[in-house]
């Protein structure tokens, strides 16, 4: 993954703890994508003293993420979530194929069963897309 | 004037989603910027991307300079200075 990309999300989950001077150069250099003389003329610095500060601001998120790991279990969360999402939705529908292929006796019962296993799926499914929105 | 063709990162937090955009190099925080010539959606595995290569030609031709993240973009996309 692009290097931007990655400081974007620490920058997300640990901003908040960067100092407001060390919050504003950092999220010009990864939300905006700017040049370190850019970065340097616009704040009245030096190109030497932004490069420091980035650096020193990759290693404090770093470290954050390193004892943390609000990334990496947002990220696991986040593909498992997807995961039971597919698998209900899927099962849903595999569900009412059975039930509209099936004759004979005993047909009622094994209809009911089979609404009471989609009504459960569904609410897996809701719950799944649930987690993904509070995320 | 120097313009720049740069990311600039849209989205919500945590889910982000980036635009490829022509910028002027000369007024960069406020957010303004000329045209917008793609998009990166980092969230998909790998990462999607979509870049207008006529304009994209267009302005490199005119002397717009791509930041290295921009550049590696458009190495993928088969875009060539």
């Amino acid at each position: 993954m692009e290097k931007i990309i990655v400081q974007g999300i620490l920058y997300d989950f640990y901003g908040e703890l960067l100092t407001g001077h060390q919050r504003r150069i950092y999220g010009d250099a990864v939300y905006n994508d700017l040049s370190l003389s850019e970065i340097a003329e616009e704040n009245g610095i030096s190109r030497q003293g932004v490069h420091d500060l980035l650096k020193r601001c990759d290693r404090i998120l770093a470290e954050y993420e390193s004892k943390l790991h609000l990334v990496e279990k947002f990220t696991h969360i986040r593909q498992k979530a997807e995961e039971i999402e597919r698998l209900s939705k899927d099962a849903a529908v595999g569900g009412r194929m059975e039930t509209g292929a099936e004759d004979g006796t005993g047909r009622q019962d094994r209809l009911a069963y089979a609404d009471d296993r989609i009504v459960a799926l569904a609410q897996a499914g809701r719950l799944a897309r649930e987690i993904l929105e509070e995320l | 004037m120097a313009v720049k063709i740069r990311l600039k990162r849209m989205g919500q937090k945590k889910a982000p989603f980036y635009r490829i955009v022509v910028a002027d190099s000369r007024s960069p925080r406020d957010g303004r910027f000329i045209e917008e010539i793609g998009t990166l959606d980092p969230m998909t595995e790998p990462s999607t991307f979509k870049v207008n290569e006529e304009l994209a030609k267009k302005w490199l031709a005119n002397g717009a300079q791509p930041t290295e993240a921009v550049s590696r973009i458009f190495k993928k996309a088969g875009i060539e200075k």
